[in-house]
């Protein structure tokens, strides 16, 4: 399977190669590099806000150096680390498992890139200015984000970046739909799509759907500011409350643009570790749709305190949202059921990935009842529950991500004894942080302020969530070790060091320009595994 | 958290919440149990399988057990939002009369807390101001902002609603706890949002009737 080697001219590897590159797999390396490197940046935002907060009254920063870090955290985990990375993997990916030569549209895939690279640098450009980056949040609410409280250019910088991401988005995800549509190798029908390549069509059509909305609301904003607009204030006509609506109605969406992807690497690599076929393939791919539709009609449970919204509507449409999420675990859990079960460090990051994220369906499911909202809104509850479905869930599956795919994308496999340290100081370090921050909402500590007062609970249990967040560090530290350590040695892996079953392991380790020199027969979603096992019937239980 | 019953609560509304934070919280805690117990059951048990050339069981799909972890949850989050619904509605149920009318509004950075017939509090974040509040009684709260959204809330009563540049939120508070309760916005406002807070102190009807008539506390 491996490429003849001699006879392919390898590929030019200067500077300039790389800039001016089409090839799918060398932007997926650049979006994933880039969104890595925003993500140091905003681990280490983190680690201030977390050790301003190690106690009461503290003044390691001030309110509006709090107010720009939070700002910035929460812009660059969402917008440049945890959707973009799946856009990298994606990009990297979704050609190689359907077995074509490249996406659809190259340029336009290069140019999605390069937007998203400099949006990102435009949102931190902010924090070279007089007045500071933007400290209006991640969700910026209107009138604060308006230009009569937030006069500096930060505030602009960011709307502008963000504008730039979210077309860079809408671009790339065109290409990714009409890749996996049309680009399918002979023999690659819809239903033997890899589980992931499945997950990123739902996730490209909530994409196409939702960041419209947000490019509108940036869109206004920018005309309230600087053309004379009025368009969220009530003043003059204009309504506060559709800031918000434009703003989660595509936030929502965007929860599961973050967290879909990662369905998808979660359900590609417990089939791997199990030696058992994904168990449900038609549930896991209609969950996903079923996700996809329902979180469509679910943002205003962010607006359950407005008193502006129908509360009773948008609760009821996001209970529904656990019945597909129930599914997938259920399938998940079946497919390791009775199997060969290992755990290499993916696997163990997929373990971690369910042990986390089941707590944050469980409070998310808690959070959709007004009644819990009413407490729980804009507290520390909240920020418990989301940072388990996007820290615990989506940066654990990124990381067992990293760890499967590293060998297929560099050619060398990542260390397992430092990927276990790893594993283990993350997920310790993790639940270490964010378990208190539950306990810190219902006492009554709010979001996004800089400093508490030493009552009750609030000063051991904000030291116990500091502590944690710094074992997170060494988690992370470790990790470049490994890929620094690994690189350096420079074990070559075969094609398919794990086993594997997607179309991506017939192929070399890295993979040669034009991704396959002959492609073997596609007849299940296991081509890989059918290649290794004739003795079988593909179609087997099907 | 310092009461005998979780979440400990103050308001007659608030024992309703803390009903529904009871539920979602057996309910959501006995779900995490289970599929927490079947992802380690699953590890502890196949997890030690040896790995030989021989292949496990390929088998995949059974429509029933699909059906019903489908339908059994499905069941679930439907009796969850019935419960929800009518806990929801029984907190903003606004009485027709209420005893006393406060007009709260909300700015960068302090409270205004103007009662009808009555006084009218004022307090910064520097200086918090104190909102005095009938035991037993109902207090209607009028919730408005001359600046940016903020919102108010108490976390003893388990409660609270935004403060929006052109609309007026109003809601029912009917205290059955003597006490002070610390309340704060919640809804980020600027520099001082940390530090925009308020007190409630809820006393007998016959000492608030003297204050607000009399203006002494």
């Amino acid at each position: 399977m491996s490429a003849a080697a001699a006879v392919v001219e390898p590929p030019r590897n200067d500077l300039l190669s790389w800039i001016t590159t089409t090839d799918h797999k060398r932007i997926g390396i650049l979006y994933m590099l880039t969104t890595l490197g925003y993500f140091a940046v905003a681990g280490a935002l983190a680690l201030v806000i977390r050790t301003q907060l190690a106690r009461p009254e503290n003044s390691v920063v001030g309110p509006h150096e709090f107010a720009q870090l939070f700002t910035l955290h929460g812009t660059a985990m969402i917008f440049l680390f945890i959707a973009p990375f799946a856009i990298g993997l994606a990009n990297f990916l979704i050609p190689l498992q359907i077995g074509a030569p490249d996406m659809a549209f190259p340029r336009l895939n290069a140019m999605g890139y390069w937007m998203f690279l400099f949006g990102g640098l435009i949102v931190f450009a902010g924090a070279g200015t007089s007045e500071g980056a933007a400290a209006a949040g991640w969700t910026s609410y209107a009138p604060l984000s308006e230009i009569k409280v937030s006069s500096g250019i930060g505030q602009d910088l960011w709307i502008v970046g963000v504008f730039l991401v979210s077309v860079a988005t809408i671009l790339t995800a065109i290409n990714f739909v009409t890749t996996a549509f049309i680009y399918r190798a002979p023999g690659m029908t819809m239903w033997r799509l890899p589980i992931f390549t499945w997950e990123m069509i739902a996730t490209s059509l909530l994409i196409f759907m939702a960041f419209p909305a947000l490019a509108a609301d940036l869109l206004l904003l920018f005309v309230d500011r600087h053309l004379g607009g009025h368009a969220f204030d009530p003043a003059y006509g204009g309504n506060a409350v559709l800031w918000q609506h434009l703003f989660w109605f595509f936030g929502h969406p965007e929860v599961y643009v973050m967290i879909l992807p990662y369905f998808g690497v979660i359900s590609e690599i417990i089939p791997v570790f199990s030696r058992k076929p994904i168990f449900g393939y038609t549930g896991l791919v209609l969950a996903a749709f079923a996700i996809a539709g329902l979180s469509m009609g679910v943002w205003a449970h962010h607006m359950f305190t407005t008193g502006a919204v129908n509360n009773p509507f948008f609760s009821f449409m996001s209970f529904l949202i656990a019945v597909p999420t129930g599914v997938k675990f259920f399938n998940w859990i079946a497919t390791m059921w009775r199997g060969q079960l290992t755990f290499p460090t993916p696997m163990l990051f997929c373990m971690g990935f369910l042990m986390n994220f089941l707590l944050g369906g469980v409070t998310g499911v808690m959070v959709a009842s007004p009644p819990v909202d009413f407490q729980a809104h804009d507290s520390y509850f909240v920020v418990a529950h989301f940072h388990y479905t996007l820290g615990g869930g989506s940066l654990f599956a990124i990381f067992a991500a990293l760890f499967f795919w590293w060998p297929k994308i560099f050619g060398v496999k990542l260390g397992e004894t430092l990927g276990k340290w790893c594993f283990w100081l993350l997920f310790i370090g993790f639940n270490v942080t964010f378990l208190p921050m539950h306990f810190l909402g219902i006492e009554g500590m709010a979001r996004r302020v800089s400093t508490y007062p030493a009552l009750g609970n609030l000063p051991i249990l904000n030291l116990i969530a500091t502590l944690g967040s710094y074992v997170m560090l060494a988690g992370a530290v470790v990790f470049a070790v490994d890929v620094i350590a690994s690189t350096l040695k420079r074990e070559p892996v075969g094609d398919d060091p794990w086993g594997a079953n997607s179309l991506e392991w017939a192929t070399s380790s890295p993979p040669p320009e034009h991704n396959f020199e002959r492609l073997p027969p596609i007849r299940s979603e296991r081509p890989v595994f059918d290649l290794r096992h004739p003795e079988l019937d593909p179609e087997a239980g099907r | 958290m310092h009461g005998q019953t979780w979440p400990s609560v103050a308001t007659t509304q608030a024992s309703v919440l803390a009903s529904d934070w009871r539920i979602f919280t057996i309910a959501g805690l006995a779900v995490a149990v289970l599929v927490w117990g079947l992802i380690l059951f699953a590890m502890a048990r196949w997890g030690r399988a040896r790995r030989t050339d021989a292949l496990p069981p390929q088998f995949r799909r059974n429509n029933a057990l699909e059906i019903t972890w489908t339908a059994i949850p499905l069941v679930i989050v439907c009796a969850l939002f019935v419960y929800t619904y009518h806990a929801e509605a029984d907190v903003e149920a606004l009485a027709t009369h209420p005893d006393v009318r406060v007009h709260v509004n909300a700015y960068r950075w302090g409270w205004t807390f103007a009662y009808t017939g009555g006084p009218t509090i004022d307090g910064t974040a520097a200086d918090p101001p104190q909102m005095l509040l009938p035991l037993g009684r109902t207090t209607r709260i009028e919730l408005t902002t001359s600046d940016v959204t903020h919102a108010f809330w108490v976390p003893d009563f388990l409660f609270k609603r935004d403060a929006i540049p052109g609309i007026v939120n109003r809601f029912d508070l009917a205290p059955d706890k003597v006490g002070t309760f610390l309340g704060r916005c919640t809804q980020f406002c600027g520099l001082q949002h940390a530090h925009m807070t308020f007190t409630v102190r809820v006393v007998p009807p016959d000492a608030f009737d003297r204050w607000v008539h009399g203006g002494a506390s």
